[in-house]
């Protein structure tokens, strides 16, 4: 009992002497007010997309060689990516809103897409479609990216090009020697869209009021015509409407863009 | 007999010039009670204007939009061109429409009427959505033989649009998406619903049935009904009915759009509202007259490539006063309220 008493008596004084300790503290209102800045709680990420025909890069209108040897060059290259979502560390996940985006490879500022609002952290995955999906290919007149004006809808047979390269090669079966890829289809067993998952963890992006992280992502060209379906132009030179020959090229795409490096 | 001839001269330029009569102001078309209209018994629509909400400047920029040549390549074409009210906005004795330049398309001009309920544009099922559904005959080489965006120039650069659209939208930049809406406000809004048979079926107005039109009725109920669908007079599937194939067109319908062999000379079963005054008939316009439809369905060869299973009996089998009474029932699904609404027609 005794033990008790002495044990309340010294808790009480400690507790005492703490109280005193704040009444030193200095009095906030002596101080000049601090300026009450709003600070963000969101910052952005960049998603840049670089292409590439294997190591070197893609420039319009110059040769390259394709996975079965044959020359040939591009001149057009269009293609969408929609939905992004990108992981946290904790696996909570951003999903982008209105998430559609035209990649003009004619027009450099649309190879970077930023993501906005993201809440201050590290993030791990990103993951999107190539392709716009079939809600959106469904529900008519688009604006933006999405308008049936940017070249990449079909008027006959609707829904959106979401794949457009086109180029020549001596070795194509044209006349004119063009090449024509435009790869469509919004459903069913012929659907081209094909997601991607870009694992990040090794080089988490860490999004901060100071850091807007770059993802840098490849895209291989030359992926469209190797595999799974190695592509021999004299034959498949021209395939512009659904089917099992734009899947084909959607299977070989599927796997065209990778990650090249994280910058925090 | 002089002073006779000089009145008689007098006279005659009197009447001569009383004919020059200034030219009347054109009333402005009416607008009035443009609303969404579900009839009782139908089905709700594809389309319900929930994106697209319904406005009368939108409607009378979209009727401006359907029948302005400005559409086509060259401004000679318009929607309104082949598609005319008359007709139930089919093409009146037309197999084939004639487009720019004089070039012959390969399909019959379908009538316009409850498109809201489409889900599925063209004979081939080609176009999944009101909105988009303009570009396909916008953009054909055969029928207008345009490019969206220089249409959309030609819009901007209009005075008469740029005030229409920024009526309509509140900005006289056009798009393709506002140019697009409007279409589809203007489109979706061409309701029929008011024949001789809906008012038999809603009994208004005490209207009846005559012997013959109830004798086609039941007809019609037991040999058309599966296909041609009340209260929408189609199932908008894809059917190939027994005709025969086009030695020259080679049109395979619904194969074109999905590539799959058994969609093959398929066709979307067209809606029979007003089939009265839509001929010619068929997906390209081959029967003159409802007697030659009604032939062909009684006599259709067996085993042809994906025919139909509900005809492969050799057709249904109609006498000829049956057909003739089918015919009579057919009659009473002209629209004519639909067919002289005002707000429907060119404003120009």
């Amino acid at each position: 009992m005794k033990i008790l008493i002495k044990f309340f008596a010294i808790v009480l004084f400690l507790g005492l002497i703490s109280c005193k300790k704040d009444t030193k503290s200095p009095e906030p209102a002596e101080e000049p007010l601090p300026v009450v800045v709003p600070t963000a709680t969101t910052g952005s990420v960049k998603l840049v997309f670089t292409h590439m025909v294997d190591t070197l890069p893609l420039i319009f209108n110059q040769n390259f060689i394709n996975a079965k040897g044959d020359t040939f060059l591009v001149n057009k290259l269009r293609y969408y990516i929609s939905n992004i979502v990108i992981t946290k560390n904790d696996n909570s996940i951003y999903v982008e809103p209105n998430s559609y985006h035209l990649i003009d490879h004619d027009f450099p500022a649309t190879r970077t897409l930023n993501i906005v609002n993201l809440p201050f952290t590290s993030y791990k995955s990103i993951s999107f479609m190539l392709g716009v999906d079939s809600t959106k290919s469904t529900a008519g007149a688009g604006t933006g990216d999405l308008s049936q004006a940017n070249g990449m809808y079909w008027m006959w047979s609707s829904g959106y090009i979401m794949f457009k390269l086109e180029g020549y090669s001596p070795k194509s079966g044209s006349p004119t020697k063009f090449l024509e890829f435009h790869i469509g289809g919004y459903s069913g067993i012929n659907k081209v869209q094909r997601n991607f998952d870009i694992n990040i963890s090794n080089t988490p992006a860490i999004v901060s009021s100071s850091v807007t992280p770059i993802i840098n992502l490849s895209v291989n060209i030359n992926e469209i015509f190797k595999t799974p379906n190695l592509i021999d132009f004299s034959t498949q030179f021209s395939i512009a409407s659904t089917g099992s020959n734009a899947k084909m090229i959607a299977d070989n795409y599927a796997d065209m863009i990778t990650l090249k490096s994280v910058q925090n | 007999m002089k002073k006779i001839a000089v009145i008689f001269f007098y006279f005659g330029v009197f009447v001569f010039t009383s004919c020059k009569v200034d030219p009347k102001i054109i009333e402005p078309l009416p607008t009035d009670n443009l609303v969404e209209v579900i009839p009782e018994g139908w089905p709700n629509p594809v389309y319900s204007f929930s994106v697209n909400t319904i406005s009368e400047d939108k409607f009378v920029l979209g009727r401006a939009l359907f029948y302005d040549p400005i559409l086509s390549v060259d401004s000679t074409v318009s929607c309104g061109s082949c598609h005319q009210q008359f007709s139930a906005f089919a093409h009146a004795d037309h197999n084939f429409s004639h487009g720019i330049y004089d070039r012959l398309g390969t399909r019959n001009a379908p009538g316009l009427f409850n498109l809201n309920w489409l889900p599925l544009f063209m004979h081939d099922g080609g176009i999944n959505h009101i909105e988009v559904q303009p570009l396909g005959p916008i953009t054909n080489t055969l029928e207008m033989g345009a490019d969206i965006n220089p249409v959309i120039a030609k819009l901007q650069a209009s005075s008469k649009y740029k005030n229409l659209f920024k009526k309509a939208f509140g900005t006289d930049v056009v798009n393709s998406q506002n140019m697009l809406r409007a279409m589809a406000q203007f489109m979706g809004l061409i309701y029929s619903y008011n024949s001789k048979y809906d008012l038999f079926k809603r009994h208004e107005n005490n209207v009846q049935l005559s012997d013959a039109e109830l004798r086609g009725y039941n007809l019609f109920l037991t040999n058309c009904n599966s296909c041609h669908k009340e209260p929408l007079f189609s199932d908008f599937a894809f059917r190939n009915n027994g005709i025969s194939v086009n030695i020259y067109l080679k049109d395979t319908g619904r194969a074109h759009i999905t590539g799959l062999p058994q969609d093959r000379y398929k066709f979307k079963t067209p809606s029979l509202r007003n089939i009265a005054k839509t001929a010619p008939y068929m997906h390209d316009g081959r029967f003159n007259t409802l007697q030659e439809c009604l032939d062909h369905y009684a006599n259709v060869k067996p085993n042809l490539i994906n025919l139909d299973p509900l005809l492969q009996n050799n057709g249904l089998p109609l006498s000829a006063q049956d057909k003739q009474d089918i015919i009579a029932f057919l009659y009473t699904l002209t629209d004519y309220k639909f067919l002289a609404d005002r707000r429907f027609a060119d404003p120009n």
